[in-house]
Order: C-alpha cells, then sequence, then structure tokens
C-alpha cells in the first residue's frame, strides 16, 4: 500500500514539473530554426495575390526566409520594430514586425538588401511575417 | 470677376479636400483581454488595416488572428489551434459606416460617434454598432473603440475544464491613427 502511495506521489510531482515546463514553454525560436522555405519578397506577395487560399494552406505558421529591399521602417508604440519590404506592387508589400528582444534592427535603414526570417501569419493588403529575425544568406 | 475667381480657387480647394478625403493604417492595434479571477489572459497585434472613407463615412478594419502575440506561447497555441482555429479563418474584419455623431474629417477636433456594421471572427458574421472616438489631427484620424465580444456568438466554444479561467466576455481594444491616403496624380 505504502509502495502504490509513494508511486502515486512520484507520478504527481512528476505531472507537476511537466505541467509546469509546458506553462512556462518559450515562444518558437525563430532567429535559430530552419526555414520552411525560402522567398524574395516579390514572390512571396505574388503567391498570396494569386490565390490566397492555397498560400495560407502552404504557408501560415511556417517559418519563411524572405529576401528583399527596405521600403520603410516603422516604429510603434509598443517599441517593435516593423520592416515594410519593397516588392512590384505599390500597394502591397511584405510586412516583417520584429520580436521585441532583436537590438540588430537598430542599424536597418532604408534602401538596405536584408535576408529575414519570420513565422507566416497571413495576407491583408501585405504578407505579415511575425516574430521575425535577421537571416543569413 | 475677381469674385468669380476667388470662388473658384475656393471650389477647387474644397474638391482636391473632398477627392482626398480616404484615410488607412496597415499599422493599427488591436489588444484582447480576458478577465476572470482564475486568470488574466492579454494579447496585442500590431498590424491592423483599416481605411474610412470620410465621403461616404464608410470603414473597414481586418486582422489577421495569428498575429495575437501573448506572453505565454502555450496560449497562443490554445488561442490559435482550440479557440479561433486560425489556420481555418485567418482574419477577423469589421465593414460597416458611422451611423452616428457629426465627425467632421477636414475639422481639427475630437469626435463622438457610432459605427454600425458586420463583424466577423471565427468565420461567423454578425451585426454590431460600436461606440468609436474620432481624433481629427494632422497626423490623420486617431480612431479608438472599446467593445465586448460574447465569445458563444461567433461559435468560439470553451471546454468546461476551462471555463472558469476564460471570460465568456472578452474584451477588444482598438486603437488606429490613420493617416491621410494622398491620390496619386494621374
Amino acid at each position: 500500500m505504502k509502495k502504490v502511495l509513494i508511486v502515486l506521489l512520484g507520478l504527481a510531482i512528476l505531472g507537476g514539473i511537466g505541467g509546469y515546463f509546458l506553462w512556462n514553454k518559450p515562444h518558437q525560436d525563430v532567429a535559430s530554426a530552419k526555414a520552411d522555405v525560402i522567398f524574395t519578397a516579390d514572390h512571396l506577395l505574388n503567391a498570396f495575390e494569386t490565390d490566397e487560399n492555397a498560400a495560407n494552406a502552404k504557408y501560415l505558421d511556417k517559418i519563411i526566409k524572405v529576401n528583399g529591399v527596405i521600403k520603410d521602417i516603422e516604429n510603434n508604440d509598443s517599441g517593435e520594430i516593423s520592416v515594410i519590404l519593397a516588392t512590384d506592387n505599390e500597394m502591397s508589400s511584405v510586412i516583417c514586425n520584429f520580436a521585441p528582444d532583436f537590438g540588430d534592427t537598430q542599424k536597418l535603414k532604408s534602401g538596405d538588401e536584408i535576408v529575414i526570417k519570420g513565422l507566416c501569419s497571413g495576407y491583408l493588403m501585405d504578407v505579415v511575417l511575425d516574430r521575425c529575425a535577421l537571416a543569413q544568406k | 470677376m475677381k469674385k468669380f475667381f476667388l470662388l473658384l480657387a475656393f471650389a477647387t480647394i474644397f474638391m482636391a479636400q473632398a477627392n482626398a478625403q480616404k484615410y488607412g493604417t496597415r499599422k493599427g492595434t488591436i489588444t484582447f483581454d480576458s478577465d476572470t479571477n482564475m486568470e488574466k489572459i492579454h494579447a496585442v497585434n500590431n498590424t491592423v488595416s483599416a481605411v474610412i472613407d470620410a465621403k461616404s463615412k464608410k470603414l473597414q478594419f481586418a486582422v489577421l488572428i495569428k498575429g495575437f502575440q501573448f506572453k505565454k506561447a502555450l496560449m497562443q497555441e490554445h488561442f490559435n489551434e482550440n479557440y479561433m482555429e486560425s489556420s481555418k479563418f485567418p482574419k477577423a474584419t469589421f465593414k460597416g459606416e458611422i451611423v452616428d455623431g457629426d465627425v467632421n474629417f477636414v475639422q481639427i477636433g475630437s469626435y463622438d460617434a457610432k459605427v454600425k456594421g458586420k463583424l466577423t471572427i471565427h468565420g461567423v458574421t454578425k451585426d454590431v454598432t460600436v461606440p468609436v472616438k474620432i481624433e481629427m489631427s494632422k497626423a490623420g484620424a486617431h480612431s479608438t473603440a472599446t467593445f465586448k465580444v460574447v465569445l458563444a456568438d461567433y461559435g468560439i466554444k470553451i471546454p468546461s475544464l476551462v471555463k472558469n479561467k476564460i471570460a465568456k466576455e472578452v474584451t477588444i481594444k482598438v486603437d488606429a491613427t490613420l493617416p491621410m491616403l494622398l491620390k496619386r496624380n494621374k
């Protein structure tokens, strides 16, 4: 009887520890993750403009590595940085929202050629990548 | 004759303004709050697209569900996979018009108004009327609104196990500054 209790207690503690780690599971580390697909900003936007549903099915939640030229950099109220990549379409682009603690975005400026990795959230007027990080070519 | 030219000049200015009266942004903010005694859940999305047409008083807002950022990865995962099913329904949208309140888009000032229209969340569309505040300044139309959404209205099911941790009614805050969109000269 005592043994059963000890085993049960052990299981409960293990479960607790497991639950704790699950609860505090970190966000996906995009910076060190391998990209699922590689695109130019133009191709990425084209994919969504041509067939949004198909592109959603293929690319949502995937880590996308995209290269392009910076059209604009915007800071929002919460101190996060968004890099907007130029495309052939003047009205639409690729918006890359950087994860809050990515300090190396400071040096970026309009006109720079850049490679960015991010999680694809979908398409409104633009394709949106979240939790972005700078990547190597 | 002089008067006529003056009038013409005024008319031209007036028409130019009437033509350019569209406001838009792709960088608006929407926050989501679920408050219960057991748990407070908060998420932010800073990539909200919005357009207001001052002439027709029509407006549109759209947001990507997957763009909502939570502090806890697990909450974000549950929000997307279990509740919002964001792979199936990637967007939430609002399409409507300003129905109440005299918003003067060419006059700097703060205006209280109401917008009425169709709110689509989780693939379900409902008619809603929401109070908004529009502050006109040189930066554009700063629009804010706070309203509640009953999850069950939009077919979002909360399992009984976590019933006490997730509010039946969540608070949505919209905050967006819409600069005037310049019309390209052809």
